[in-house]
């Protein structure tokens, strides 16, 4: 699990005799590797904070797409990666057989810092995979904590291998080491290789998010287009549980806050000051659509029931019995802003019942899995 | 040796906050994550080394020299779209509709990986060629 580049190869690494291999080549490709895990890991952090925000976290509504972005680069980046960290991988691979395999204590706490820097980066890409594919199976945890905690874990590891290996990188990487190096030519086609399987990667998966792009998107889990309305779904209502729920003729929507509440019927929503925004649903796996939709203010809904629209918050409740995601919070910067409805319509026609009729919390700048679907309760509270 | 030594500490005490915070997280299963982690180490050591090793191999042996990095690009190519595409076939990840879309590249590129391959009597001789490994 030693991938060191500053020793010469001995024991069984000497059997790989690629020339390729070498401490430029492991180098460059490092560097490579660090940006795209740096890009990787503060949109993925920036998600985590819009998604559980501690009291000094503000996220705006405006730009409407930034998550978008974000979160579509985050996965984009994390897909990319893929050749990257196999092509490193490989460039290291026969130090793994390196003898003898302990020389020294600090030896073996470098090794073993490595061990945990090559798992912790293979469990973020290969769980990363594995989640836009919706294939939980294998990973025997709840995906958005391992993935969180880990990524803090390959974030230390980084950090303490570029402080072990820093002299061998600035000395592979300098212009006397790149003039002497007699295997240049071949080694540029090795990176080429892996630009072009990163760029047939992206190619063939931005299209989840890039709307231009969506025919190129045969590797994308999800198309902006495919769905209900033409807008994807993760979470049906029948998975949800909500089918019956939400198609009850006696539904009513709760509105509480603090002058009053409000019990409003499909008949009662429809004859409010309806409002149209287009807005994106960003999916944390990486994948986005546009939608017209048309609805209620959330902010019209809190003045009605007296809260104040420019200050207070707002939690929404599904009528999902239960899941992780049946409830959320809406901070002030969102209520306030007069693109957050209460949707009951989607370019023009009732919501879908997968799209979360008989209404739906939609807000600009906002992760698809807090625009809560099936909304039965409103609750407007203080400053958020 | 200042910068590396902040370095690795700032490293250390960044894997210690994740240790601490994987643990206190009660949404996480500790377990599950080492499994996952020993795991992905041992399949990527010891299955998915080997078969690109044997790959690497096969190419370095029977593809002429001057079409190597043609040949090594599109093998990278396939190998990287294949763990992609992998979670997408039916009965794994999702029921896929680009399926055949899918399998062609993955077959086009694995093709092309030896598509280039010279007659027997052709090949590089070992002390040659064959000692670059792939």
């Amino acid at each position: 699990m030693v991938r060191h580049t500053d020793t010469p190869l001995t024991g069984g690494a000497v059997l790989f005799r690629s020339r390729l291999r070498s401490v430029r080549l492991t180098s460059l490709l490092g560097v490579a590797l660090g940006v795209t895990f740096v890009v990787c890991f503060m949109t993925g952090l920036l998600s985590h904070l819009v998604q559980h925000p501690p009291d000094w976290f503000r996220w705006p509504s405006r730009p409407v797409g930034l998550y978008r972005f974000t979160q579509g680069l985050h996965v984009a980046t994390g897909l990319a990666t893929v050749p990257l960290l196999g092509a490193k991988l490989w460039s290291v691979y026969p130090r793994l057989f390196a003898w003898p395999p302990i020389r020294s204590f600090g030896h073996a706490a470098g090794r073993a810092g490595v061990a945990v820097l090559v798992a912790a980066s293979l469990f973020q890409v290969v769980g990363g995979v594995l989640n836009i594919a919706h294939w939980y199976a294998p990973m025997p945890f709840f995906f958005t904590a391992g993935h969180y905690w880990v990524a803090w874990l390959m974030a230390g590891a980084i950090l303490a291998h570029v402080g072990v290996q820093l002299p061998v990188v600035r000395a592979a990487l300098s212009r006397a080491a790149r003039e002497a190096d007699a295997d240049a030519v071949s080694r540029r086609g090795l990176l080429a290789g892996v630009a072009a399987a990163a760029g047939l990667i992206t190619l063939t998966t931005v299209g989840q998010t890039v709307r231009p792009l969506a025919g190129l998107a045969v590797l994308a889990p999800r198309r902006p287009d495919a769905g209900p309305q033409g807008v994807p779904v993760n979470r049906t209502a029948d998975q949800a549980d909500v089918r019956a729920r939400a198609l009850d003729p006696s539904y009513r929507l709760k509105v509480t806050g603090p002058g009053g509440h409000a019990d409003l019927d499909l008949a009662a929503l429809h004859a409010l000051t309806r409002h149209t925004a287009e807005l994106p649903i960003a999916c944390v796996e990486g994948w986005s659509a546009t939608g017209r939709w048309s609805g209620v203010r959330l902010r019209d809904l809190v003045t009605l029931v007296g809260g104040d629209p420019e200050r207070a918050s707002v939690e929404v409740e599904s009528l999902e019995p239960a899941g992780r995601y049946r409830t959320s919070t809406v901070a002030a910067e969102h209520v306030r802003d007069p693109l957050t409805l209460i949707a009951l319509l989607l370019d023009g026609e009732p919501l879908h019942l997968d799209h979360g009729f008989p209404a739906r919390l939609i807000a600009p700048n906002r992760p698809g899995v807090l625009q809560t679907k099936w909304l039965a309760r409103i609750t407007v509270r203080g400053l958020a | 040796m200042r910068t590396r030594a902040l370095l690795v500490a700032a490293g250390v005490l960044l894997m210690g906050y994740a240790v601490a915070g994987a643990l206190a997280d009660p949404d996480l299963s500790p377990g599950g994550v080492l499994i996952f982690l020993a795991g992905v180490l041992v399949g990527h050591d010891a299955v998915w080394m080997a078969v690109l090793s044997a790959a690497g191999a096969t190419i370095s042996r029977y593809v002429p020299e001057e079409r190597r990095p043609a040949v090594r690009t599109a093998a990278i190519s396939a190998a990287a779209i294949s763990f992609v595409a992998l979670p997408l076939t039916p009965g794994l990840g999702r029921s896929a509709g680009d399926l055949a879309l899918v399998l062609v590249l993955i077959a086009g590129a694995a093709l092309l990986t030896f598509v280039p391959r010279r007659k027997d009597s052709e090949r590089p001789r070992c002390s040659r060629s064959g000692g670059r490994g792939r």
